[in-house]
């Protein structure tokens, strides 16, 4: 038998680019949503593409939009930026042990690109079966080219922005990118509570200033779903 | 000047979270508790995102037909649910909400 060779970093680079393909008919809107709500929120072009350039997360861009809009004091606007990528804590948990033999450059690298969707990727990937030397470039290829496409569709929602009919809707594109990560993160009934919990709770205290309903509301997602899971524990 | 102090916090609170474990610490070396809890973050955090975004509007909440978005909604969560792709989601909700603001005028 022969060893299957070893794809090489071009390859893997390019396969993670491609696996990206059908996920930019989300992002592309989405950026450009973001751009748009930089613009509006008051932000000169040049910060709105610093914010996106700097920090390459659609939902701490939003919400830091919002919040700069509303004037909200600095620390409540990092606060509620903190609260929406706690998800990243979870992603970098779950993939640091295919990372760890890297040197720490390339860990930098892959964290700064790291985003939802090729987090989903390289974890998938670097759990197949077959030669792991390379994978890293595979999360690579997937991370840059979200990241390439991410920040031409904000720099052109910045240019654009408020120029774009509301009828449109295109916010809407934002709510359902959502959605598209949202479902697959619900695989387990503890899950299904976290998220239901939360939508309630979200809705509930949409009356909080700040929009600290967001804040609340997944800290009670999260104790729901801690509920029902130390529950099936405790009935095994 | 607040705006860029914003900015700045806002990208370090991103990238440490997202560095946490990938650079700084080892997941390991913490409770066993506590990673079962990040497993909730997600879910958590996206629907306290998603829930609002289909069935309020205006600030209020609202299940009528002037509110075509919590429909749109149900009909990409279908979709999604039949066909599990990302794309099926955007483009059936997106369809939905046009078809629905141009038929209610």
């Amino acid at each position: 038998m022969t060893p299957l060779s070893t794809p090489t970093p071009r390859e893997e680079f390019l396969a993670g680019s491609r696996e990206m393909a059908p996920m930019l008919i989300g992002t592309m809107p989405f950026g450009f949503v973001s751009g748009v709500a930089a613009i509006t929120a008051g932000m000169t072009a040049f910060q709105g593409i610093t914010l996106s350039v700097l920090s390459f997360s659609g939902i701490a861009q939003l919400i830091t939009s919002q919040l700069i809009a509303v004037d909200s004091p600095v620390i409540v606007t990092i606060a509620a930026a903190f609260v929406v990528s706690l998800r990243f804590l979870m992603y970098s948990a779950s993939v640091s042990p295919h990372l760890a033999h890297l040197p720490r450059r390339w860990r930098m690298l892959l964290s700064y690109v790291m985003t939802d969707q090729s987090f989903a990727a390289a974890v998938r990937h670097f759990s197949a079966p077959g030669d792991r030397h390379n994978r890293h470039w595979h999360f690579l290829g997937s991370a840059l080219t979200l990241y390439v496409t991410w920040q031409a569709a904000v720099a052109f929602g910045v240019l654009a922005g408020a120029s774009v009919p509301a009828a449109w809707s295109l916010d809407f594109a934002v709510v359902l990118c959502f959605i598209a990560l949202l479902m697959p993160a619900v695989r387990s009934r503890a899950d299904l509570a976290a998220a239901i919990v939360s939508g309630a709770v979200a809705l509930m205290a949409a009356g909080l200033p700040y929009r600290l309903a967001l804040v609340v509301a997944s800290i009670a997602g999260i104790a729901a779903g801690m509920a029902i899971e130390l529950r099936r524990e405790a009935s095994k | 000047m607040s705006t860029w102090l914003a900015i700045v916090g806002v990208s370090l609170v991103t990238f440490l979270l997202r560095a946490s474990f990938i650079v700084f610490a080892n997941p390991q070396r913490f409770p066993h508790r506590f990673r079962q809890a990040l497993v909730f973050v997600p879910p958590a955090v996206l629907a306290a995102i998603v829930i609002p975004g289909l069935l309020m509007a205006q600030g209020q909440l609202d299940l009528t037909l002037a509110n075509p978005r919590w429909i749109a909604g149900a009909v990409a969560m279908l979709v999604g649910f039949l066909v599990r792709k990302p794309v099926a989601i955007i483009v059936s909700g997106m369809c939905t909400l046009w078809l629905l603001q141009w038929a209610l005028g």
